[in-house]
């Protein structure tokens, strides 16, 4: 039983983290219409942010606090506007063709300057473990989950119970309606790419001790936070969450009872039947368009 | 009417050879109420476009309080108490009515930090319970906006589009799709609001009855064109307008 328990706490941890990044997925997608399919690369460049600040002999918190800043002005302001605003008048396909080149570009380039070697990355919680009620559970689930659940609530309450964070809805549902009442869409909507930005410099520095810096550390993020976005719902923010908990969880779950060689398709399989039988999402809408 | 406040000065709006808006002015004056009549496709809505720069008219100028407007963003005349209401339904579904009704207005409200920091409601709590009391929406302030009946979410953009205090609101068909005993509602709460808040209406509607109780001048368009103005008995009785809108 205590097993049990201390892969489930292990697995929602894991999980929390998949759901910061499928958190920006569908924020980006509710206020403005876009899907990211660089986010794992978005985790990926701040880890090497973050490597290259303590390489500079910054402690981790400041390497996390120098990043944060670094990423809202490059993967935040800068990808709105030299990529995401040029091409959004043309709809959604260029958006998502560049990207993809921009998920190829940035890996190559890390590849090329850095090197294609994993590198270490210190963990921003203590190593060990402790018990609790009969089950031991190691610092790093606990913090990852204290850290990530933390901000998940703070997102939620920003969204929900302030001003700004109501436009933000405003403009997600109907950015027309909101720009005649006087809601000033394009500023909302560039505050959505700065949370993001910091979103993932946040999941970088809670995955990095685990996946290692590596180019292509953001291939296996990005994928198992965009089918967490899908399996939750992509136009709910809370469908998020539930979508990376359950891919972290049953993950857990499967790789240990099952086999650990099936853990990693654990995400396409449920990301299947939801597309199947529940094409918007666990916890998501169905829209209508017009046409 | 009163001393001009809204002056629309021969507005033009062309899609290649066609001329949705052809030549059309006339002014508003503070309070008063203006009604645009015409059958569908005679540009009634283009115009309203065209004022609010949701569409960059042809030629023409548009001067709000003497200040030239003419193709300002619709979030600048907003913030200078310009309001609209459309055709179709534009409630945050998801929000609750109370909720629609705060951030309706909440935009006007402080600075970037005071915005970030602000209680929840804005300091709109107050005037938005007051708005739901008006628009006898009290049973369904805490819900969804989107689960409720169509009438009732037209009523909740109407009392949106007054939530900022605006000084012109035009109203795009605001008794479409409702419920005729809304209707009479409807009326006396713009009646209401023009008494109250003081403010100026242009209002788009097919609704004869409605118009004639409600506007005391009214602008039919036919073909882009100003076909008649004038009081609503007159307008109702012109021939060219009985024409337009039966044929020949």
């Amino acid at each position: 039983m205590s097993e049990f328990v201390q892969l489930i706490v292990s697995g929602i941890a894991t999980g929390s983290i998949y759901a910061l990044a499928a958190l920006g997925f569908t924020l980006l997608w509710q206020a403005a219409g876009v899907i990211n399919f660089a986010q794992g690369e978005f985790v990926m460049l701040p880890a090497f942010g973050m490597l290259i600040c303590v390489s500079f002999g910054m402690p981790l918190w400041l390497a996390f606090l120098v990043t944060c800043a670094v990423a809202m002005l490059v993967l935040g302001w800068g990808f709105k506007v030299a990529i995401v605003d040029p091409l959004i008048r043309h709809g959604v396909i260029p958006l998502v063709i560049a990207t993809l080149g921009l998920s190829i570009a940035a890996k190559s380039t890390v590849r090329a300057g850095y090197s294609a070697l994993a590198f270490p990355f210190a963990s921003p919680f203590p190593e060990g473990q402790f018990a609790l009620a009969g089950v031991t559970l190691s610092y790093a689930d606990v913090g990852t989950l204290v850290l990530a659940g933390g901000i998940v609530v703070a997102l939620q309450a920003f969204l929900n119970r302030t001003v700004t964070g109501r436009a933000m809805q405003a403009v997600a549902q109907n950015a027309d309606a909101a720009r005649v009442l006087g809601i000033d869409v394009k500023r909302m909507v560039l505050y959505v790419f700065l949370i993001n930005a910091v979103l993932a410099v946040v999941t970088a520095l809670l995955v990095t001790p685990t996946y290692l810096a590596k180019f292509d550390m953001g291939d296996a993020i990005g994928q198992k936070a965009f089918f967490a976005a899908i399996i939750g719902g992509f136009n709910q923010t809370r469908g998020a969450l539930l979508g990376g908990v359950l891919i972290g969880v049953l993950e857990n779950l499967v790789g240990f009872y099952v086999s650990p060689e099936y853990k990693e398709g654990v995400a396409l399989v449920l990301f299947l039947f939801v597309i199947l039988f529940k094409p918007e999402g666990l916890l998501g809408r169905s829209e209508e368009r017009k046409v | 009417m009163s001393a001009s406040f809204l002056e629309v000065n021969d507005v033009r709006k062309a899609y290649g050879a066609i001329r949705a808006v052809d030549g059309v002015s006339f002014a508003v004056g503070p309070g008063d109420i203006v009604g645009v009549i015409g059958p569908n496709g005679s540009g009634k809505t283009t115009l309203f476009n065209s004022i609010l720069g949701q569409i960059e008219p042809t030629s023409g100028h548009v001067a709000f309080c003497g200040e030239d407007v003419t193709g300002m963003s619709p979030l600048e005349l907003s913030r200078r108490g310009v309001g609209r209401t459309f055709q179709t339904l534009q409630v945050f579904g998801q929000l609750s009515v109370r909720d629609n009704l705060i951030v309706a207005a909440q935009e006007f409200q402080g600075s970037l930090g005071a915005r970030l920091f602000a209680r929840p409601d804005a300091g709109l709590g107050q005037a938005a319970d007051q708005m739901i009391e008006l628009f006898r929406l009290q049973h369904v302030a805490g819900l969804p906006a989107g689960r409720l009946s169509y009438g009732q979410q037209k009523l909740i953009d109407i009392a949106m589009a007054f939530m900022p205090r605006p000084r012109l609101v035009l109203l795009d068909e605001p008794c479409a799709g409702v419920n005729p005993s809304l209707v009479d509602q409807l009326r006396e709460l713009l009646v209401t609001l023009n008494r109250e808040q003081g403010g100026s209406f242009v209002v788009i509607e097919h609704n004869m009855d409605f118009i004639m109780r409600l506007c005391p001048h009214v602008i039919c368009m036919v073909e882009g064109k100003v076909l008649a103005r004038g009081a609503p008995a007159d307008v109702q009785s012109n021939r060219q307008v009985l024409a337009a809108y039966l044929g020949n």
